[in-house]
């Protein structure tokens, strides 16, 4: 295969995984704390989530790339599965407010800021004393939004590239599964670097954290993706263009 | 016929993730049970099933991909005879997706005994005891709560991987395996499962004798309710309660996705030139389905905006110390 569809391979890898790990620092991630309303955000773990929703876009994206047959415009796809994540991550934070509002009744508010930095709503005074916030507030919601279009995109791309017969030309099968391994890698990564809860972009801990975990999923995907390149230049996969 | 599909696809999300999210409360599972899982070391004994599978979306991915795994057998060994003999299809599926179900809901059995067993021995130290009736009588409501998830996820992995056949329109089966559809659809239902009706679990049943109307203090942590309306709770009186909110809206959740999900492809798709026998413009079909779910996404974003305002106002500021 010539050198510079593996180049493309690799860099389309490291940016999918890169864009994974940016995914799983912006949603709005509560883990257990948030099922007992002790902790703002959504009542799961980092890597459920992000994997949850990577999945429903990956699906789209895959449906997507068979528009096309042999040779999906990489774009286009990659898109597709950013959006259908997001819708994911849309719904999953809408209705579990409901269930906060009406089954708890609890106002969804922030335990990190005293004011939501994009609508100016106040959210101290709304917050129950001695917990770290609870519900999915605006911010909350729409950098949960945001993680999920970038976490999605990301996990499509790494699909469509190796799916693609233009590129790495593996079957589909296998291109889920290699997909699927280096997101969740990439997604475990994420969550060690987080250690529990985040909020969103307005979250302290995500400037403060951000750039280790961007190092981090660079690190991870390089080696995946020169094991792909291996797999590929090996014919071990059955992949390389092979017909 | 492709739209009908769809409405079959979407109401069987629906019934699957309700099912998940009661499962998940038979059988102490996710966040909640951390709950559950704390209390004996802070001295509170209880009766409740007290198993965590490494997660609902592996948990439930697993049992789904099992299966899956059975239901492509069967319908690889009963087909090519149902084809020999001129007879339809379905005749294979329909055998085939129950019994899968029934062998993924059976090792999920299995599963969650090593689970609860496993976890209760770790609290032999706080003498916590091992309750057997808890541990048999859970089993069978688990194991049918379970069945009722993996069956409905099976049938929407069959039907999207044989659309082609099924609706006559050729390129819209998904190009995965049954197997492989069950998994993705596992590990996405136990993620929505464990995102939204482990809250109704969580907060509401498990603390049912803190006030509502506040989020749940730390220092309330590991004090959870375990007498019930009538002696002592376990699991299966979980289940009742989150039944009436949690279970609906987790299954309503899912359900929505995957009508938007699929629907926003398909009119796409109709909009890109679909005829029966192939896609014309494929990039225009890919341009309408992301513009339709732009579309929506901001729809939701200004759904989210205006409940919250409406929450802030109708309940004000947090009253009490």
């Amino acid at each position: 295969m010539e050198p510079i569809t593996l180049v493309i391979i690799l860099v389309c890898i490291i940016i999918g995984g890169m864009f994974g790990s940016l995914g799983v620092h912006l949603l709005p991630v509560g883990g257990a704390p948030a099922a007992m309303s002790t902790a703002t955000g959504i009542a799961t773990g980092c890597v459920m989530l992000m994997t949850g929703s990577a999945m429903t876009g990956l699906f789209t994206a895959s449906t997507v790339a068979n528009f096309w047959g042999t040779n999906p415009d990489v774009f286009l796809v990659s898109l597709s599965g950013g959006v259908g994540a997001m819708l994911m991550m849309g719904f999953t934070m809408l209705i579990g407010n409901l269930i906060y509002i009406f089954g708890a009744g609890i106002v969804p508010v922030s335990g990190r800021v005293a004011v939501d930095p994009i609508t100016k709503e106040p959210q101290t005074e709304y917050k129950t004393p001695r917990t770290d916030g609870h519900g999915v507030p605006n911010v909350a919601f729409y950098s949960g939004m945001i993680g999920g279009l970038v976490g999605g995109f990301g996990g499509a791309l790494i699909y469509v590239v190796l799916v693609s017969q233009g590129y790495a030309g593996f079957s589909v099968e296998t291109a889920v599964i290699v997909a699927l391994g280096i997101f969740i890698a990439n997604a475990i990564m994420a969550a060690y670097n987080i250690g529990g809860t985040i909020e969103g972009f307005h979250d302290p801990k995500f400037k403060e954290r951000i750039v280790t975990g961007l190092t981090c999923a660079f690190i991870v995907s390089l080696m995946c993706g020169i094991l792909v390149l291996i797999a590929i230049e090996t014919g071990a996969l059955a992949a390389g263009g092979m017909v | 016929m492709l739209f009908a599909w769809m409405l079959v696809i979407v109401f069987l999300a629906f019934v699957a993730c309700m099912f998940e999210d009661l499962e998940s409360d038979i059988g102490s599972q996710s966040n909640p049970n951390s709950q559950i899982q704390l209390a004996p070391e802070m001295g509170y004994i209880h009766r409740y099933y007290n198993k965590a599978i490494s997660g609902e979306g592996l948990s439930n991915a697993l049992a789904c991909t099992i299966s899956g795994t059975i239901a492509l057998l069967l319908l690889l060994m009963l087909e090519p005879m149902l084809v020999a003999k001129d007879m339809p299809l379905g005749y294979a599926a329909i055998l085939a997706i129950p019994v899968g179900a029934m062998v993924g809901s059976i090792v999920h059995m299995v599963r969650c005994s090593t689970c609860h067993l496993g976890r209760e021995s770790a609290h032999k130290r706080f003498e916590q005891p091992i309750f057997l009736d808890v541990w048999i009588g859970h089993l069978i409501p688990i194991a049918t709560h379970n069945f009722l998830t993996v069956i409905c996820i099976t049938a929407i992995a069959y039907i999207q991987s044989h659309l082609t056949l099924l609706s006559g329109v050729s390129g819209a089966s998904n190009p995965f395996p049954l197997p492989l559809l069950c998994l993705i659809w596992g590990i996405t239902v136990g993620a929505i499962g464990s995102s939204t009706g482990d809250i109704h679990y969580g907060t509401e049943r498990a603390f049912q004798d803190k006030p509502f109307g506040e989020g749940r203090r730390v220092v309330y942590h590991g004090q959870i309710c375990r007498y019930g309306d009538c002696g002592i709770r376990t699991s299966k009186d979980v289940a009742a309660f989150c039944a009436k909110y949690g279970g609906p809206a987790t299954g309503l959740t899912f359900g929505l996705i995957v009508l938007f999900e699929n629907w926003r492809t398909v009119i796409g798709m109709v909009l890109g030139g679909l005829t029966k026998t192939e896609l014309a413009h494929p990039g225009v079909a890919a341009g309408y389905g992301i513009g339709i779910g732009i579309g929506v996404a901001i729809v939701l974003i200004v759904l989210n905006t205006w409940l919250v305002k409406w929450a802030r106002a109708k309940y004000g500021p947090f009253v009490g110390e």
